[in-house]
């Protein structure tokens, strides 16, 4: 690896390193989630991780937890070496994790659960009153007090937390990672928790904790490290860093580095497909004349939506998309971007909020059926959990979402179930002669193209599409940009949700900017004046609230 | 066995369970003709082939019965025997019809034989004194009204299929006593015995109405929208339902065929012995489940077919026959079928596993 323009990291010195890495690195397959690396975490500190979605910190998390394989690689805490891949050896070098998905279990007690690994006992019997003595115990070192024989559903979330965190003390951990912490908490909740770091920190913990909220990374953290695209860019005192730099870094936008290439190779394999015969054959009447146009040209509003509320996830979301267009929705993970989609999907009762379609209010839809006699069909995110019936043969798959289409007085004709399935599925790249194989057995961009010819079959008026390209091979990823592209010239209205901005940028016309549950930015992309780059840098710059000073 | 073969050329295998060669039905699935794709390798030929000893274990193990049954006993496959083992087992088979509908959509009934049985008791009450025809469709229609109790608590009320059915069953069955006063009715009106004992052409009317079933049941879900769309909902229902497939009225549905099942398959039993009687269910809904699990439908829904359950059936009944026949203990009986059962279980997960 060796990678010759990786800064060179400089941690604050004078005290011992807690943590010590020599050249990790993790592939998944042919992607590299993270590449060779280096990285200090001094005892006693807090420690931000941060940078893009999929800049490879969690995945960093998740190696010195044990809970990853690193491909490559060692490290050491407190200075010495520790087994990899294993997380009973980190536990027993003193670190501990807590993740975004809490280990709590939701039916024993709160006691219970703080103990659940190591329960006292006496000649084999719980000892509850030894262990009532611990939980007071750390409830005072934490200076909070969970009733400890709460049952752990009925907490809070923070409390939850802090269960995990007593947890953690209680297995003498020295150093504990947080995984985006703070993001299910209020901002009361994230101010105790703050204060609680803080006094761990005066007691000697060490801590490392990855997150999106910039202000509190600044604000807690006493070393910063920036990743980007799996390396690890620059590792610096909280002290030298701005909200600005921090932001630039995670960008690449000081350094001269390949984001462009890229994007421009994403473009190029766009366009290029989108040449090709991948855009469904049907109705294509604006898809030879230039899309970008048509589509910011058709005037009649398709889809509007105000006032959206989801609790927890959206607060008072308000846009539109028009027929032709395709719009991607910017944010960072947890601004509320997919509960937006499954909302519209029909997929939340909780959802309250006013939907017009071409200008006329309907209800909103309380399911999916409902939502598709609005015209709106969602490709979901998890395409073997939520979207395929994996013994069913493909054919099956795409017709299932208009089995009547197919048959005469409902008996269904493989004839034509073959023939449809074959149509839609050609429309979207799908080799004909596989129709007959079961979902199973097909790779991942197959399947998503499955999804497509599905929704290809049915044809509704709107498409939402949540992380079309998450898990799928750079080719397949671009021609299924593509077809989306080619389903807006058709007439469709598409809703993009996806990590990669680059592909929001070079796919969109249009993106909404979420974050904390609220639209933040709402602008048209425009390739001609501004780059793929800067586009994405518009997105991360309103994600995180900052104001763009940078020319 | 056209259907073997048929399933034998390249790239018609692969429909396999979805797309069941019919019980009675002509002529291989549109899978064969149309599909041959260019996929002939050795590896893929030879994978196919192991698919196949799988796929069919239980149809090659009917075959071996077969044989082994005309070997101890000669007259076994004489017509006469014929009509009896099909007779015998003519109410287990048509409740294993809807049971298949159920298991394939993802559910379970544990309750179809108190409806069995109070269904049995009801067409005897209401032929005494109504035309039989009349008596019949009111009975069925109780049958799958039980039915519909049971697919709502699953599908509104979200009560797990087998926690649901094991109460509802003590609800039916309990019901049929306090109906009938624990006590059979009999019902000697003329006519009432041609469902169980009554012949048409020489074939006992019991066996037609099975065979009915069968080939209905095997067409409605190889071959229909709705067929098609319960085996979507039992493959992954998360799906289906992002798909816009209307989950619980379907998984409903399924309910009320095996009750509806269970309520001809009582009229029948009624008619056999011309007498209704709350306490003959006991062991025809575990009967009914085995016939399918043997069959090699799987317990995890998604997955099976009609005609499976028609090899399940006959396994089943061919044991029986032959032990009765033979004078076997009726306990060794029970030891075989219990290994079937377990067997057809342990090959479904093995090929399970296989296929990851």
């Amino acid at each position: 690896m060796g990678a010759p323009e990786a800064s060179a990291p400089t941690p604050s010195p004078t005290r011992a390193a807690a943590i010590r890495t020599h050249g990790i690195g993790r592939t998944f397959g042919a992607a590299v989630a993270l590449a060779d690396i280096d990285v200090t975490i001094t005892a006693g500190t807090v420690h931000a991780l941060v940078g893009q979605n999929g800049a490879g910190k969690s995945t960093l998390l998740g190696i010195l937890a044990g809970r990853i394989e690193p491909t490559s690689g060692t490290f050491e805490v407190f200075g010495e070496h520790v087994s990899i891949g294993s997380p009973r050896a980190a536990r027993a070098a003193g670190i501990a994790a807590i993740y975004q998905e809490l280990t709590i279990i939701p039916q024993l007690t709160a006691m219970a659960n703080v103990f659940v690994a190591r329960p006292r006992s006496r000649a084999g019997l719980l000892d509850e009153r030894a262990m009532r003595r611990r939980y007071d115990e750390l409830s005072a070192r934490l200076g909070v007090h969970v009733p400890p024989d709460a049952i752990a559903r009925d907490l809070s979330v923070a409390q939850q937390q802090l269960l995990e965190i007593m947890r953690a003390l209680d297995a003498e951990a020295r150093v504990i990672f947080f995984d985006e912490p703070t993001a299910p908490l209020g901002p009361s909740e994230r101010e105790a928790l703050f204060a609680l770091m803080r006094d761990l920190r005066e007691q000697g913990v060490t801590m490392v904790f990855v997150s999106h909220a910039l202000d509190e990374v600044l604000s807690i953290s006493d070393d910063v490290t920036v990743f980007r695209d799996g390396r690890l860019r620059a590792s610096r005192p909280t002290s030298t860093w701005t909200k600005q730099s921090l932001v630039d870094e995670m960008l690449g936008r000081s350094a001269e580095i390949a984001l462009a290439e890229v994007a421009a190779t994403t473009v190029e394999a766009v366009t290029g497909a989108a040449d090709a015969p991948l855009v469904p054959a049907a109705p294509r009447r604006a898809a030879d004349a230039a899309p970008r146009a048509v589509a910011t040209s058709t005037a009649e509003p398709g889809l509007r939506v105000r006032d959206l509320f989801v609790s927890g996830s959206s607060e008072g979301v308000s846009f539109e998309v028009r027929g032709g267009e395709m719009v991607g929705i910017g944010g960072l993970v947890g601004a509320g971007r997919s509960s937006v989609l499954r909302a519209l999907a029909g997929l939340d009762r909780r959802a309250r909020g006013e939907l017009w379609i071409d200008g006329r209010q309907v209800p909103w839809p309380r399911s999916v059926r409902q939502a598709l006699r609005h015209g709106i069909a969602l490709l979901p995110e998890d395409r073997k959990g939520q979207g395929l019936v994996l013994g069913m043969s493909a054919m099956e798959n795409v017709t299932l979402s208009d089995l009547g289409a197919v048959a005469t007085a409902s008996v269904v004709s493989m004839r034509r179930m073959r023939r449809a399935a074959g149509e839609s599925a050609a429309g979207y790249g799908f080799d004909v002669r596989r129709l007959d194989e079961p979902a199973r057995n097909l790779s991942g961009g197959n399947q998503q193209k499955l999804l497509l010819a599905r929704w290809g079959h049915r044809r509704p008026r709107f498409l939402l599409a949540d992380e079309p390209t998450r898990g799928i091979d750079v080719g397949a990823k671009a021609e299924i940009l593509a077809t989306l592209q080619g389903l807006a010239a058709d007439g469709m209205g598409v809703l993009l949700v996806s990590s990669e901005l680059e592909e929001v940028a070079t796919s969109c016309t249009r993106v909404f900017v979420m974050s904390g549950g609220r639209v933040v930015a709402d602008q048209p992309i425009d390739l001609a004046t501004r780059s793929v780059e800067d586009t994405v840098a518009d997105i991360l710059y309103a994600a995180f609230h900052v104001e763009e000073t940078h020319v | 066995m056209s259907d073997l073969t048929a399933a034998l050329r390249p790239g018609a295998s692969t429909g396999g369970d979805a797309l069941p060669p019919t019980a009675g039905s002509s002529g291989a699935p549109a899978g064969g003709p149309a599909g041959g794709p260019a996929g002939g390798d050795t590896a893929k030929r030879r994978r196919s082939f192991s698919d196949l000893a799988f796929k069919y274990g239980m149809v090659w193990l009917l075959v071996l019965l077969v044989g082994w049954a005309e070997w101890t006993y000669p007259g076994f496959t004489s017509w006469g025997n014929m009509q009896n083992v099909l007779a015998q087992n003519a109410t287990i088979g048509i409740v294993a019809v809807g049971m298949t509908f159920v298991m394939i959509s993802g559910g379970f009934d544990l309750s179809v034989g108190a409806i069995y049985a109070g269904c049995s008791v009801f067409f005897a009450q209401f032929a005494l004194s109504l035309p039989m025809e009349l008596a019949f469709v009111l009975a069925v229609a109780i049958g799958a009204t039980a039915g519909l109790v049971n697919g709502l608590l699953v599908t509104a009320l979200k009560v797990n299929p087998f926690v649901a059915t094991l109460g509802t069953a003590s609800v039916f069955g309990g019901a049929a006593f306090l109906y009938s006063d624990s006590s059979p009715i009999l019902n000697n009106e003329p006519g009432f015995e041609w469902l169980g004992m009554g012949k048409v052409a020489g074939v006992p009317v019991a066996i037609l109405v099975l065979a009915l079933v069968f080939v209905i049941g095997g067409l409605v879900l190889s071959r229909t929208v709705y067929g098609r769309s319960l085996y979507a909902v039992g493959g992954n229902a998360e799906a289906a339902r992002l798909a816009g497939l209307p989950v619980g009225l379907l998984k409903t549905s399924a309910y009320v065929l095996v009750g509806a099942c269970a309520g001809v398959a009582g009229c029948v039993i009624a008619s056999r012995l011309q007498v209704g009687q709350a306490d003959i269910g006991s062991t025809i809904a575990l009967d009914a489940i085995a016939a399918v699990v043997i069959g090699g439908t799987s317990l995890f829904g998604g997955e099976g077919a009609v005609w499976r359950t028609a090899v399940g059936l006959l396994i089943i009944a061919i044991i029986r026959n032959v032990s009765q026949s033979r004078g076997f203990d009726i306990n060794v009986e029970s030891v075989i079928t219990g290994f079937i059962i377990v067997g057809a279980v342990a090959l479904d997960a093995y090929a399970r596993n296989r296929r990851r």
